[in-house]
């Protein structure tokens, strides 16, 4: 019995600790500002230095 | 020992409510302390933080947005070389991380019930999008090929996709959805770098631009190269046909056949319906020749059923958008109709059960009375026309503005007939029926009846208003201005042109776009905006 009690304090920990990380995440729109300011600038770098098979 | 939480639950959510009511942009804009757009960062359409909508519909948004990112993670995690390879290959790839922002702007100001019709629509679009980017990219020869590379058929994306369900060991893959009429709705950016490729090589800029920027991947070679055929077709005008013998050229230099599927234009003529279903069955031989395989009846009306399913839905939604209690509104149908008809198109199951869901909820709205966007709706449109892809959000911003239902769009009238399960050849004449009122075809190609019919379903919906996206580079319907502006008037109809580009931000601005309703609803309807921060801004570098 002790031992599910702790498996079960255990899984709502982990629960709680997932859902106040993705919901920080959700609600300051972090991916978003991530994605913005420091991948897509990234990559299009990457686009932009392609040489690509350009032809009809 | 029977526990109600019921009641001291909402009695909590109440008071957190009323407690952080201040932050929510709705509050605010009625009570003069901001607004929707508040909180923004200037011109980029980075919201600074997510908008609070209640503790209900803010956990709903949230969970919406973590199944997304689920479906979104999952994808990556099924097949991570490919995807990285992917994202390093294509530049369009690269824009489908701005799919966050783009969900957030279709549903900005939802609330309670079109929030969760909004929400089931969202989760199933992303999860078909997720699906068809799996797919091709795990199977694209560029990246290295997949087990599936050769049992896919590339073939045009306006081609509805009913009849490959007779070839359940086949994939069909619409070839330009990816490259570049999804990804335009999620990056205003990404179509005029294919468009300056396109018009480098000397394509005139006053074309469609659907069409150049399809052409500027091709000559940018920037198209996923899978299968042992595409299927091209005339669909939906003559921009179309040009583009596609375009694309034939690079197909053949890699190696790729291609067949010609032709749509009879005069789609109301029964002999167009014949001449269409003798096209079908000329493409379903080609196909079993190049594929070796058997067409098979039976698979075919499997999903033809469930098609006859999903119009059913459909006639019943019109009746229900033609009442003020629809929580299916704007953006929402639009978006979830064109995906259901022009990518699904009957092969994928769960459109249905989504339906159902969608079907009841809009039901209980009707006999609860239930006015969405808190009954602040004070026209209603019918909007005519293909919507600038750059703009999908464009009807939520008419709603949260001005308070313009754009209850419903021309493209979602498309083939909606019943079709056939018994009889293979009249399966095979109403299948064609229901093909050619494809998309941007059903009212804007095959005669002027087509057109015309923007007015009946004016009526039908209980509309005050039509509204016409001119997509000013559109030759076929340029000539026919002063023909609606005069039966608008005719009518009694309010009626307004929104001039865009189609996939040209550059051309004719969102902040354009949103100028000429703003004109209209201020000038002519003497109007005042429900959210002064919406009125006038720049998004000039939002994705």
């Amino acid at each position: 019995m002790k031992v599910i009690f702790k498996l079960a304090g255990k899984l709502v920990g982990i629960v709680l600790v997932l859902f106040v990380a993705t919901f920080t995440l959700y609600m300051t729109n972090g991916e978003n500002k991530l994605i913005y300011y420091v991948v897509r600038p990234f990559l299009n770098k990457h686009y932009d230095a392609q040489s690509r098979d350009r032809r009809i | 020992m029977n526990l109600n939480f019921e009641k001291p639950l909402n009695m909590a959510i109440g008071a957190i409510d009323k407690k952080l009511e201040r932050f929510d942009p709705l509050w605010q804009s009625e009570h003069g302390t901001g607004g929707l757009r508040s909180r923004y960062y200037d011109k980029t359409g980075i919201a600074k933080y997510r908008e609070w909508r209640g503790c209900r519909d803010t956990m709903l948004d949230y969970v919406t947005w973590l199944k997304n990112l689920g479906m979104m993670g999952l994808m990556v995690a099924k097949d991570p070389v490919h995807m990285m390879k992917a994202f390093w290959e294509y530049r369009w790839m690269g824009s489908f991380l701005g799919s966050f922002a783009f969900v957030d702007r279709l549903f900005e100001g939802f609330r309670g019930r079109e929030l969760e019709v909004a929400s089931l629509h969202s989760n199933t679009i992303v999860r078909t999008l997720c699906g068809l980017i799996g797919t091709i990219v795990g199977n694209d020869r560029r990246l290295g090929g997949g087990p599936l590379t050769d049992q896919l058929v590339g073939l045009d994306e306006t081609i509805p996709t009913l009849f490959f369900a007779g070839f359940p060991t086949l994939y069909p893959e619409p070839m330009q959805t990816l490259p570049e009429f999804v990804i335009c709705d999620v990056d205003q950016h990404i179509e005029p770098y294919y468009i300056d490729v396109a018009e480098s090589y000397g394509l005139p800029a006053d074309v469609c631009s659907r069409c150049s920027a399809e052409t500027g991947v091709t000559i940018d070679d920037a198209f996923p190269i899978f299968g042992k055929l595409v299927i091209s077709t005339n669909q939906p005008c003559n921009a179309s046909e040009s583009t596609s013998m375009f694309q034939r050229r690079r197909f053949h230099s890699i190696g790729m056949d291609d067949y010609p599927f032709a749509f009879a234009m005069q789609h109301n003529e029964k002999e167009g319906n014949a001449y269409s279903a003798q096209e079908l069955r000329n493409c379903i031989a080609k196909i079993e020749e190049v594929y070796n395989v058997k067409f098979d009846w039976d698979a075919f009306f499997v999903a033809a059923k469930r098609v006859n399913e999903q119009s059913m839905i459909e006639m019943e939604k019109w009746e229900i958008l033609a009442t003020p209690y629809s929580p299916l509104c704007g953006i929402a149908e639009t978006l979830y109709k064109l995906v259901e008809w022009a990518i699904a198109n009957g092969r994928i199951d769960y459109f249905n059960d989504t339906d159902r869901k969608v079907i009841k909820i809009m039901r209980q709205a009707v006999k609860d009375k239930y006015e969405p966007f808190k009954g602040k709706t004070r026209h209603r449109a019918f909007l005519w026309g293909p919507s600038a892809v750059y703009y999908t959000d464009l009807p939520t911003w008419t709603q949260n503005c001005w308070g313009l239902n754009l209850v419903l769009n021309m493209d979602s009238t498309m083939g909606h007939n019943i079709i056939d399960t018994h009889d293979k050849e009249q399966a095979l004449i109403d299948l064609a029926k229901f093909s050619e009122k494809g998309v941007m075809r059903h009212h804007a190609v095959g005669g002027w009846a087509n057109v015309n019919a923007v007015w009946d379903w004016a009526k039908k919906m209980n509309c005050d208003m039509v509204v016409v996206n001119d997509n000013v580079a559109c030759k076929g319907m340029n000539g026919v201005h002063a023909m609606l502006e005069e039966q608008a008037r005719d009518l009694g109809l309010y009626f307004c042109f929104i001039p865009h580009d189609l996939e040209d931000s550059r051309t004719i601005s969102r902040q354009d776009m949103r100028k000429s309703i703003s004109s209209y609803m201020s000038v002519v309807l003497n109007e005042k905006p429900l959210d002064e921060t919406l009125v006038d801004f720049d998004d000039s570098e939002a994705w």
